[in-house]
């Protein structure tokens, strides 16, 4: 099957300092993919160079088997980070202009758009000016100037940042539709957990450098899980969790609520120090808790970090969920 | 190219719906017709009737009579009728009209209504012995009144005229003759015309007097020492008509004016929605539809055509003026021609570095610093408008019609003034204008290009100069 994406050695820099280097992907046509990575990470740049509104330093970049995305813009569906919307100008003379710039005749337009607006709940605003409209309004009309022209190839930058969460339900699954329709979608996002629940696939980048590329699955079971989580049959007093034995292959142990958390150290296997806890205290529910694709990803840049202030920095963002709310760009 | 027509359409109706644009350039020609349809009944906007009499003491005793009839109300309608006449044909010389539109116009100031208002004064003649204090009392009583509370017939102005005035007087160590000034006491806030009126009329009557004195007839020294007028005829192919030096001033500075008025206008729509569309981020999906060549020939191309509406729409409206005042043969049909290419040359140069500087920058207030050096190549025109107009042949008129980017302002300038110049320097000029266009679209696509996605500090000039070799 021909790539819908397909990056070699891409590089660019910003006034000397690397945004992007040595990037190398390929997104086969039909798939689901998530670009993730903290803000300042290098995805938005990645994607402005894969739409060829920049152009990277080196490197290729073949987009729907062609050498750049300015041959099939009019194939290509972008949502920009950036959300932008012409404040005067009313939602449907909008939408219908940016579909007339992707090529679609005025043949049947007003029906398409109407058939959108009323898919988002936003019929009732086709002639209101865009800047009557919230800011999650005006997110669902600049998705819905993405896919208006029904492209084969839909990317979408942080689609989900600002929604709340019955839009961003109904944007998950507006994008799950496109996607069983047979489009390719890519989007960035720094919530790990949404690339999670729907991508078939995760691209993970860090400081301009792709540090995974597998299903979210592959890239779980890569990862060896650390912990196992259990429940006591009875909450345990004081004396009761300093008198616990040390067991092989637990490194430590802790209390979260009434859970007891064992520490892996890695010399056995996680089901044999399971065995050995169930056998060690009684339990009414025993785990081995897998690592989310936030975990993993937390464990690939800490390992990055070069110095303790940057690991601590790192620590602080992810309880912070990456940036969450922040707007700079990456 | 369906892209470009697309960007080009909507730039387009962007501006000529909506009702700033109605505002601002349909309405200055409308505002101006009303204005000149008012002038003349504003102007005629009757003042209180001026009411009373104006004291005379004349020493000379030859003075007051002459002053009397000069103020009866039959020649105070002569003397205005007489003004009206010399700012009628003075007006009509100037701008060279025919006979038929002066005949018109005379009619017009005859309109009902029209008519001035004529004050109702009349000399009261005071004797010589008169105490001047006392005549000045019945003046200081009506001081701060207004013209309908001071009474029937209220003393407006007083003069005395010292016979030195009329008969002259030796002045002390000299044989040569000298004539004092006279004085005039006059009620505040008299009508500027009724004062004027009297200064003149006395002055008048005071030479008359000197004149009758020394023997001669005034009205006849009058007659021989009015100074005769050149009646100018300018000999056409069709015939002769009167000269119009005022207009042949004016049309090319029209003509320039026109094409300044048009590019200025659409580079300045063209400059503020680029950046409404860097800054509201409406450019990153512009640019997903688009190649930036792509936006930035549809925005030069829509906005070129609200410039092209503006010139057309007042160059109608003067061409219309000319033909209803038939002056057409002012305006060769060929100049209308060249003064659209001329508009196209200018336009696409001077825009194009206008759409550069709009992409360069975020906010209105940025694009300032920028703009000053384009801003200078528009100024310049207007600066050489009078040299250009009085020697278009001259050394410097030629060399400044093949400088790229003025050379458009220049060139209509002296292909619409009254000398004829060089056929070949037409379209040598137009080939220099296009290779100024072809520069400055090529320097402001590479701008475009890496400006429009360029947020934060605004760039210089000099980093402007950076991105056209880099890019």
């Amino acid at each position: 099957m021909t790539a819908a994406i397909e990056l070699k050695g891409i590089n660019k820099s910003f006034a000397g300092k690397p945004a992007v280097r040595d990037m190398t992907f390929s997104i086969p046509q039909g798939s689901l993919v998530g670009l993730i990575g903290r803000n300042g990470a290098g995805k938005t740049t990645t994607i402005r160079m894969v739409m060829s509104i920049i152009f990277p330093d080196s490197g290729e970049i073949s987009v729907l088997g062609k050498k750049s995305a300015v041959e099939s813009k009019d194939r290509i569906g972008y949502l920009p980070e950036e959300r932008g919307l012409y404040k005067k100008m009313k939602v449907n003379t909008f939408l219908t202009y940016i579909a007339r710039l992707k090529g679609i005749d005025n043949a049947g337009l007003d029906k398409r758009i109407r058939g959108w607006l009323e898919r988002v709940e936003l019929l009732g605003s086709a002639k209101k000016r865009c800047e009557e409209l919230s800011k999650g309004m005006q997110q669902k009309v600049q998705f819905i100037a993405s896919v208006i022209h029904e492209p084969d190839l839909l990317i979408l930058d942080e689609p989900f940042s600002g929604l709340d969460p019955v839009n961003a339900r109904l944007l998950s699954t507006l994008v799950d539709e496109q996607h069983k329709a047979g489009r390719t979608v890519i989007f960035s996002t720094h919530q790990m957990s949404q690339a999670e629940a729907v991508c078939d696939r995760v691209i993970m980048v860090n400081d301009g450098t792709k540090v995974l590329d597998d299903t979210p699955h592959g890239i779980r079971s890569r990862f060896d899980p650390k912990t196992v989580e259990a429940h006591p049959l009875h909450p345990l007093s004081d004396e009761d969790f300093a008198a616990l034995p040390r067991l092989p292959g637990v490194d430590s142990i802790s209390r979260k609520d009434h859970r007891l958390i064992f520490a892996l150290d890695g010399r056995e296997r996680p089901d044999q120090v399971l065995t050995r806890i169930v056998q060690a205290m009684p339990v009414s529910r025993i785990e081995i808790v897998r690592p989310t694709l936030e975990d993993v990803f937390l464990e690939i840049v800490l390992k990055a970090a070069k110095t303790p202030q940057e690991r601590e920095q790192l620590l602080l963002l992810a309880a912070g969920n990456w940036g969450e709310g922040s707007s700079s760009g990456d | 190219m369906n892209k470009i027509l697309t960007i080009a359409i909507r730039e387009f109706l962007a501006v000529v719906l909506t009702r700033s644009f109605a505002f601002g350039i349909l309405l200055p020609p409308v505002m101006i017709g009303v204005v000149v349809a008012l002038t003349p009944i504003l102007m005629n906007q009757k003042p209180p009737t001026v009411h009373g009499h104006i004291a005379v003491i004349d020493h000379s005793g030859k003075v007051a009579e002459q002053l009397a009839n000069a103020f009866t109300e039959s020649s105070i309608r002569s003397r205005r009728e007489e003004e009206t006449k010399q700012i009628t044909d003075a007006a009509t010389k100037a701008i060279g009209v025919d006979a038929k539109t002066q005949e018109q116009l005379t009619k017009g100031s005859q309109l009902p209504g029209s008519e001035p208002s004529l004050p109702m004064l009349t000399v009261k003649i005071l004797p010589p012995d008169t105490d001047l204090e006392a005549a000045k009392a019945d003046m200081r009583a009506i001081a701060g009144k207004r013209l309908s509370d001071m009474g029937p017939d209220p003393r407006l102005a007083l003069l005395v005229i010292p016979s030195a005035t009329v008969e002259g007087e030796v002045a002390s160590g000299s044989d040569a003759i000298s004539y004092p000034d006279f004085p005039l006491f006059a009620a505040p806030r008299l009508d500027v015309e009724v004062t004027r009126d009297i200064r003149t009329e006395t002055g008048k009557a005071i030479v008359d007097a000197r004149l009758k004195s020394s023997g001669l007839d005034a009205s006849k020294v009058r007659g021989l020492i009015s100074r005769p007028q050149a009646d100018m005829q300018i000999v056409t192919a069709a015939g002769e008509r009167k000269s119009n030096e005022a207009l042949q001033m004016l049309v090319p500075g029209a003509f320039m004016f026109l094409i300044w008025i048009s590019v200025f206008t659409a580079g300045q729509y063209l400059l503020t929605s680029t950046i409404e569309e860097k800054s509201s981020r409406v450019m990153e999906v512009l640019l997903s539809a688009a190649s930036p060549i792509q936006l930035l020939a549809g925005k030069i191309i829509g906005k070129g055509a609200v410039g092209l509406m503006v010139l057309l729409l007042y160059s109608c409206t003067g061409v219309l003026a000319l033909i209803a005042f038939a002056m057409l043969d002012l305006v060769p049909w060929q100049n209308l021609v060249y003064m659209v290419i001329y508009f196209a040359i200018a336009y696409f140069s001077i825009s194009a570095l206008m759409a550069a500087v709009g992409a360069a920058v975020t906010e209105v207030a940025e694009a300032q610093s920028l703009m000053s050096p384009i801003m200078m190549l528009l100024i310049i025109p207007m600066m050489l408008w009078l040299p250009i107009i009085r020697n278009p042949n001259s050394p410097f008129a030629v060399g400044c019609s093949f400088v790229p980017f003025i050379n458009p302002f220049i060139m209509i300038l002296r292909i619409s003034g009254s000398e004829p110049i060089p056929a070949w320097q037409i379209p040598a000029s137009m080939l220099v204008g296009a290779a100024g266009v072809v520069f400055a679209v090529w320097a402001a696509a590479k701008i475009f290009r890496i400006g429009v996605l360029m947020y934060g500090k605004p760039p210089n000039f000099a980093t402007l100069i950076r991105w056209v070799r880099m890019a």
